[in-house]
Parts: structure tokens; C-alpha cells; sequence
């Protein structure tokens, strides 16, 4: 749809915007507007790597990476700049096929060099987030040893250990034209406003500090399928304004947060859509260090203890997804559940307080001090926080149902709000009661359950939010290190059966719901949005989805 | 004369004490902004990636040492880089959003005086009349309302529901800033309901102080020797009454006018208008320490000005202070 006709709608009979039509008069062109990153203020930066907004904007869209795995799909991937990849027998390297023909929009031929220095550039930029896991010598981490050039179209990466996984995080990088970045001295502040890419759009246009174009490349593969002209990215802020701006026609594309969207959301507008597929999972992550938590039966009882209908149902506003196996991780990972193995674990995800009452006072958690609340065995009184950022409205109404069911069996917790800040300086010192966490998320369950039981996640004073429990399981430490240097599906299953038993049967983290992927879309001037019926990639707007790119290619106009 | 340097001298060391002050205030708040960059990859950096990006966002030297190079900054009005938003730097953000909180709050203040003193001289010169009695306590009352909820029925009613104004923003994208009419047209259109949200609440303030000043003053001595002498009315009410009972008002309007680079956070998130209220709040929360102190260096300063400025101008209006 052109911008006239966006306007128009927007303001529909106004005296006011006759005198600015002028100024808009453009050709029809097809505008796509979606809304990555919330801001007070554009800034004229698009540099791939910035995580502080430009990357959202130019990932995927300008810059293309080796591989775009489809989640979703897995035998459905879509390959970027890389043809094929194949994984050597012994898993200690990753060999990539690039595509030949591809030029950046600058005419420059894109090869082998380009990926060879891009590793290498983030080998010398440490500071600058590539993304890129290269192994340092000095303290001993990371992945990616060297990258070699085989021939002009044939890239091999060597690895530090086996590592099957490893081509999901390679098939992130994102290719930088050496041309152009050889000169670029501190990449960190570098602003690169003019785009030398390979994507779809890579032409900045009308850049503003309330709105600016990414417009098509005209030397992109994908021209022939691409019938999006410019991608537009507005300066919006806040739920409220998103929101109204979907509902007036100026935005199609959206990952914003929604409460009772059948009220808030869908009557404004016939053409609001939305579609909330689980996300990761939310756990109730207790200090494991300290009493009572470091007592299994307390965490059982715990477990149990809590009311995860209302949580679900009115809590989180009913946009939450049940979660089954009390193992940490949900829906998204569905597929590598063993039921039967975790069926004797389901009672712990059931709300049971008469249970959860037995279970205390079998495992001596009474009232001592006859203060109406639980005590230890050894007579000190139990009180805890349950530590939330200010403003998190849903999880603050998590907490506070965990509070209340915990306070129906004589548990005495509470929710403390705090400043975001002092919430991550807190969590970092690993001197905390309990906080409500995300899971981080990935390709397969390993991504997951390796920040959540990585030692190096637990030091004091470098706790990692996922590692919080600070609860050392050796058995999955192993089981990870063996899900990791096997590519066989079958074995990896088992491996994670057994991460999965043993989460369930020490409960480090206390599982609650899965979160919601955040995803609404205007039907109001395009058409072939990824639905519940048709999903063909992961709808999700956000950088860090690979397959948005061809979201947004699969995108027709409405025909007027 | 003496008056005047004194005050100079006053609020040069006020300025001081303000700039030790920005620069130690940010840092005592918990966490940094490395943190928070990196929470948003989740998990996706290696050690030394974090270490990496702690140091680079992090900040070299001693406390002391930051602080002298902070001093010398100020001193020579570089504001540097934003600390989150690299490499922008930090004053272009500043004079975007201080330019159109100039618009939104410099309109809305003006507006809110002039018709708050005006209504204010007409109430009291005719006190116990009609107009007193209807329009002092529904000012009053006006006053008492906060900014966001009536920002919010504003937006509601006009912006959502009879969309007889745009949802937000300082004018239409797409539009180069410039002087001509058109744009300057568009400005005033979408900044009139941001305008209004805050001038409903404000106007009664200033009413209220005229109109009590204004009755104090009307039963001195020098309004019966003016009305003796056979004055006009209007000149009594203007020349006479109105420039005394206007002191107060000017120093009060002088300590809003230092405040107005605070920008009226409530409107602008309402009407997602770029003004410095919420580029600040969003600046606290994720730590950016250089756009912080250039704020609030920005802040102090224009309220010292704004108060020397009524100093001079209470000596000009006032004789009596000329002596000391």
C-alpha cells in the first residue's frame, strides 16, 4: 500500500493534511511497516552488530546470514549465503558451501574472504558483539578455533571440542564486506550509515528521527519474489501508542505485548490480528544455597503448592501456555519430551495444597514460634522474597498468586518489586531468595538446559540469570556434554531424557507456565502472514529469528 | 548593581555543587549499563565477549579520575558520547528533545500564564461577582486534576475514538523540519492536544496566585489615592495593581520556565511527543550515564538562568530593590 493512502486513512478527512501532502507526494511504492524495536528517537546507525537498535533494523533484511534454519520446519531450511554446510565425521569442524553469483549492493563480489574476514574480525574485536564464539586462549573459552578458506566458495570452521550444535550458531554469522570493514578501525562505534549488503533491502531512505526506509536492493536475488518495496521502521514507544498505531494502519507488523487482546487489541481494528504461539518457559528460580529451599522435600511441596490454573487463566491475562513435565522447559520443546518416562513427575505440576501441606509437615516445616508461619526443622523462620522488576505487570500478578498459595500452607513469601538495575545486580551477587526468570531459548533444548547448569553460570558475583538455583546436577552436566558431541537425533533424545528425569527429580527450578511469543499482524494492506494454520516459519519480528527475512518476503499486498 | 553580582556569585557556586552532584548520582544507582546490553542477548555471549563489552561500556580509571575528566567536559560543553546509544552523541538526542520540549512546555506554560494572570486580575477586580464565583473554584478544581489522566481522556476521546487528531508524534513522518508554513502548521496540529493536556491542569495555579495577590493589594493606601486622584480604571488595574501583584508571579514563573527542560513525561509518553522528559526517564533506566549528567547539567543550568533572570527582572519591576 503507498504512503498517501497510509496517511490518508490515519486522518482521514482532516483540512490539516492537504497542506502536508505535498511533502509526501511519492511514487506508489509498496511500504511493509514493522516495528522491531521500541525508541524515543531514531538513530542514523546501521550497524549489524549494534545491539542497542540498529541491528534489529538491518539484520536479516540487509545483511544476510550463512544459513536460516526454519525452526519451525527443520527439513524446510532455508539457505542464505551459504548453499550447503556439511559436519565432519568427528564433529571438530563445519565445512560451508557459498553461494556463487551473489554480489553486495555496491557490485563487489561477495566469496570466501568476506567469511574469512568477518571470523577474523571478530577475533580481533572482542568488544564487538558478532556474535561469533571464537575460542580466546587466555581464559579458555569458546568454540570456534579458525576459520580456513578452502577455495573461493568453500569456508571450513574448526572447532575446540566435537560439537554437533555448532552449525547453528555458524550459520548466524553475518558476512561483513571485507571491502568496507577492513577500514573500520572501532566497529563498536562505527555508524555505518551507508549499507553495503546482500539482503533484500539494503538502500536507507527518507531516514528521519520519527521514521526511515529500507528499500529494496536492486542487485538481490530475491527481486524476482519480492514484492515489497521498503521496509519501514517508525519511532514508536509504549504498549498504548503501539497498539493505536496498528489500528490506524500505520504499522503491519508487530511484537508487542498484549493484555486481554479480545478487549484491547482485535475491536479496534478488522484487520488486528494476532496469534500467541508458546515461547520459552517461566520458572520460580530458588536459591538452592540456603534454607529452606536447599531441602527437596520443601521444593516439592512447593511445586505443588502452587495454583498454576490462575496463573494461566488470570494471572498472565490467559496468553500463557500450560506447562506439563515439572522439568524447566515446555511447549517449545515439545518434541523432545519422553511422557512416559516423565509421566510418575506430573503430580508435581498439580495443585495440591492438602499435599503440600503433608508434604511440610512430614519434612518438619512447622510452626515453631506459633507466629502463623512455617519455620526450618532447626527452628529459624522461614520468609522470603520473590524478587520482580517494577512494571512487569504480568509476572508481578504471578508473583503475588505464588505469594497468596504459599501463604494458604503456611509458607510466609512475598513479592518484592524493584528498580530493573538493583533486579540485575541482585541476581548477579547469587545472595537472593528467589526471582521469576525466562528461559533462554534455541534451536534445541541444550540451549536451555546449558545456561541453566553451566558451573561457570554459578560463580558468586557473576551468577547467571539462568543458573540461579546454583544447584550442580553432574549427571547433566555429562548428559549435556554427550547431547552435544553426538548429531544422532536418537541419541541426543536420550540425553535429554535424562536431563529431563534428573531436573524432575531434584526440582532446582520450580516450572510454571510458557510465556507467550508475541506476534500481531495487520491484514489491512498485506496478505500471507504465517497463521496457527499456515506456519511456515516462526512469525516473530524480532531479531534473533533468521526466518523473519522470509516472512516477510512470503508478504503480498492486498489487491485494492 | 551589588544585588545583582551577589546573585551571580551564588549561583555560580549552586552550579558547582549541581554538577558534583549529576555526576555522583547516576553512579550510586544499582547496575551499569553493560548489564543490561548484555541481558538483551540472553546468553548468547562467551566470557570474554562479556568481559569485553563490560570494559568498553565500563569506565577506566578511579572514581576521582573519572570525575576531573567529567569537570573538564563540562567546562568545555562536551557532553561526549551516549553511553547506550553509541555513537550518537549524546547532544544531538539532548537539543532534539530539549527543541520540541521548547514547543510542547515553552506553548503550554506561556498560554497557562497569560490566561491564568489574565482571568486572575479579572477575578479579583471584581471579587464576589460572576466570574469569580464560577471560574475561580472550576480553575481550582482544573488544577487539582493530574496531567495523566487528563493526557490520557484527551488521547482517548479525540486521538482514539473521534481521531480528530493524530495518536502522537511532534508533526507527521516524512516531514523535513523547516520554517515554512505548512510544517510549522502540522507542529501546532499535533501539538495541541499535548498542549491542552497540560495547560487544563496548570492555568489554575496562576489564577489563584493573581487573584489572591491582586485583593491584598487593592485595599492599600495607593489604590485609594489613585482612585482619588481620578484615575482610569483600567489604568489602576494594569499600572497599578497588576505590576505589583505580578512579583510573585514572575519569580514563580521563572522557577517553571527552569523546570521546563525537565519536559511533562506524562504527555509525552501519552502522545509519544520526543521531548526531554522521556528521553530522560528512558535514559535512567538503562543507565546512560553521559545523557543523564548532560540533562541535568542542562536542567540546572537553565534554572539558575531562569532565576537570575527574574532577579534582574524584579529589580526592573520593583524600585525598592534597586537601594541594596
Amino acid at each position: 500500500m503507498n504512503k498517501i493512502r497510509h496517511l490518508a486513512l490515519m486522518t482521514a478527512g482532516l483540512a490539516t493534511l492537504a497542506l502536508t501532502m505535498p511533502a509526501m507526494a511519492q511514487a506508489d511504492r509498496v511500504v511493509l511497516t514493522l516495528h522491531p524495536i521500541d525508541s524515543d528517537a531514531l538513530v542514523e546507525n546501521f550497524n549489524p552488530n549494534n545491539p542497542t537498535g540498529p541491528q534489529q533494523m538491518v539484520r536479516d533484511f540487509a545483511y544476510e546470514p550463512l544459513w536460516i534454519d526454519n525452526i519451525w520446519n527443520p527439513d524446510k531450511d532455508y539457505p542464505a549465503l551459504a548453499t550447503a554446510y556439511e559436519i565432519s565425521d568427528d564433529l571438530m569442524s563445519i565445512t560451508y558451501t557459498l553461494r556463487q553469483g551473489v554480489k553486495w549492493n555496491d557490485g563487489e563480489d561477495f566469496n570466501a574472504d568476506d567469511v574469512i574476514f568477518t571470523f577474523e574480525y571478530a577475533k580481533a574485536n572482542q568488544d564487538y558483539p558478532m556474535g561469533i564464539d571464537v575460542y580466546v586462549e587466555a581464559t579458555d573459552t569458546g568454540m570456534v578455533v579458525s576459520a580456513e578458506k578452502i577455495d573461493d566458495y568453500t569456508v571450513k570452521f574448526n572447532l575446540k571440542e566435537p560439537d554437533a550444535l555448532a552449525r547453528f550458531a555458524l550459520g548466524g554469522i553475518y558476512p561483513l564486506p571485507e571491502h568496507i570493514w577492513a577500514s573500520v578501525e572501532d566497529p563498536k562505534n562505527f555508524a555505518n550509515t551507508e549499507i553495503v549488503a546482500t539482503g533484500p533491502w539494503t538502500k536507507v531512505e527518507n531516514f528521519s528521527r520519527s521514521s526511515v526506509e529500507l528499500c529494496r536492493n536492486e542487485t538481490s536475488r530475491y527481486n524476482a519474489e519480492n514484492a515489497i518495496d521498503c521496509l519501514r521502521f517508525l519511532q514508536l514507544n509504549g504498549n498504548e501508542q503501539i497498539i493505536a498505531a496498528m489500528s490506524a494502519g500505520e504499522v503491519d507488523w508487530l511484537g508487542t505485548g498484549l493484555t486481554d487482546p479480545e478487549i484491547t487489541f482485535t475491536p479496534q481494528s478488522e484487520f488486528n490480528n494476532y496469534w500467541l504461539p508458546p515461547g520459552g518457559d517461566v520458572n520460580l528460580q530458588i536459591n538452592t544455597t540456603k534454607a529452606p529451599f536447599n531441602d527437596l522435600e520443601f521444593r516439592k511441596a512447593l511445586s505443588v503448592a502452587i495454583d498454576r490454573d490462575t496463573i494461566v487463566d488470570i494471572s498472565t491475562f490467559g496468553l500463557t501456555t500450560h506447562t506439563r513435565f515439572p522439568v524447566g522447559t515446555g511447549e517449545t520443546y515439545a518434541t523432545w519430551f519422553n511422557a512416559e518416562a516423565l509421566e510418575p513427575y506430573t503430580w508435581l505440576m498439580q495443585y495440591d495444597p492438602d499435599r503440600a501441606i503433608e508434604l511440610l509437615d512430614a519434612a518438619g516445616f512447622v510452626d515453631a514460634d506459633n507466629d502463623g508461619f512455617r519455620d526450618n526443622p532447626d527452628g529459624t523462620p522461614i520468609a522470603f522474597e520473590i524478587n520482580i522488576p517494577n512494571g512487569w505487570t504480568d509476572w508481578i500478578n504471578t508473583g503475588q498468586t505464588i505469594s497468596e498459595n504459599l501463604q494458604d500452607v503456611g509458607i510466609n513469601a512475598i513479592v518484592r518489586t524493584m528498580d530493573q538495575g538493583a533486579w540485575n545486580d541482585k541476581a548477579r551477587t547469587g545472595d537472593f531468595d528467589s526471582y521469576l526468570m525466562w528461559t533462554n531459548g534455541g534451536p534445541t533444548p541444550y540451549n536451555t538446559y546449558n545456561p541453566m547448569f553451566n558451573p561457570r553460570n554459578m560463580e558468586a558475583g557473576r551468577v547467571d540469570y539462568q543458573a540461579m538455583h546454583q544447584m550442580r546436577l553432574p549427571e547433566v552436566e555429562e548428559a549435556l556434554q554427550a547431547f552435544r558431541s553426538t548429531a544422532d537425533r536418537n541419541e541426543q533424545m536420550q540425553h535429554m531424557n535424562t536431563i529431563h528425569t534428573a531436573v524432575a527429580e531434584n526440582l532446582p527450578v520450580i516450572g510454571l507456565f510458557a510465556n507467550p511469543t508475541w506476534y500481531e499482524y495487520s491484514t489491512r494492506n498485506f496478505e500471507g502472514w504465517v497463521t496457527e494454520e499456515n506456519p511456515y516459519v516462526r512469525p516473530t519480528v524480532f531479531e534473533g529469528t533468521r526466518e523473519r527475512v522470509i516472512h516477510a518476503l512470503s508478504l503480498k499486498p492486498v489487491s485494492p | 548593581m551589588i544585588y545583582i553580582l551577589r546573585r551571580v556569585a551564588f549561583y555560580l557556586a549552586a552550579f558547582f555543587v549541581a554538577v558534583t552532584l549529576n555526576f555522583f548520582i547516576p553512579r550510586i544507582m544499582p547496575g551499569d549499563p553493560s548489564a543490561r546490553i548484555i541481558a538483551s542477548f540472553q546468553g548468547r555471549l562467551n566470557d570474554a565477549q562479556v568481559e569485553a563489552i563490560r570494559a568498553s561500556y565500563g569506565t577506566t580509571g578511579s572514581l576521582w579520575e573519572q570525575y576531573i575528566g567529567y569537570v573538564g567536559q563540562v567546562l568545555r560543553m562536551d557532553f561526549g558520547i551516549s553511553t547506550v546509544q553509541f555513537p550518537e552523541p549524546t547532544s544531538s538526542l539532548l537539543f532534539y528533545g530539549a527543541t520540541w520540549t521548547l514547543v510542547l512546555v515553552g506553548i503550554a506554560i506561556t498560554l497557562a500564564f497569560l490566561i491564568g494572570t489574565m482571568m486572575g486580575i479579572h477575578a479579583a477586580w471584581n471579587r464576589g461577582g460572576f466570574f469569580d464565583s464560577v471560574f475561580t473554584p472550576i480553575n481550582v478544581m482544573l488544577n487539582a486534576f493530574t496531567p495523566a489522566v487528563v493526557a490520557l481522556l484527551l488521547f482517548y476521546a479525540f486521538s482514539l475514538q473521534l481521531q480528530w487528531f493524530p495518536l502522537g508524534r511532534a508533526h507527521s513522518t516524512g516531514l523535513v523540519p523547516s520554517w515554512d508554513p505548512q510544517f510549522i502548521g502540522n507542529v501546532l496540529y499535533h501539538a495541541t492536544l499535548p498542549v491542552l493536556s497540560i495547560l487544563i491542569v496548570s492555568f489554575g495555579g496562576w489564577h489563584l496566585g493573581m487573584r489572591n495577590v491582586m485583593i491584598n493589594l487593592l485595599n492599600e493606601d495607593f489604590v485609594i489615592l489613585a482612585r482619588a486622584k481620578g484615575l482610569s480604571d483600567r489604568r489602576i488595574r494594569y499600572r497599578y495593581v497588576a505590576r505589583n501583584a505580578i512579583l510573585p508571579q514572575i519569580t514563580s514563573l521563572a522557577l517553571s520556565v527552569g523546570f521546563l527542560l525537565g519536559g511533562a513525561l506524562v504527555t509525552e509518553q501519552v502522545f509519544n511527543y520526543p521531548g526531554l522528559g522521556k528521553f530522560t526517564v528512558t535514559a535512567i533506566e538503562s543507565r546512560d550515564y553521559s545523557f543523564i549528567q548532560a540533562q541535568l547539567l542542562l536542567l540546572t543550568m537553565s534554572a539558575l538562568v531562569a532565576n537570575l533572570l527574574s532577579d534582574i527582572a524584579n529589580v526592573i519591576l520593583d524600585p525598592r530593590l534597586r537601594k541594596g
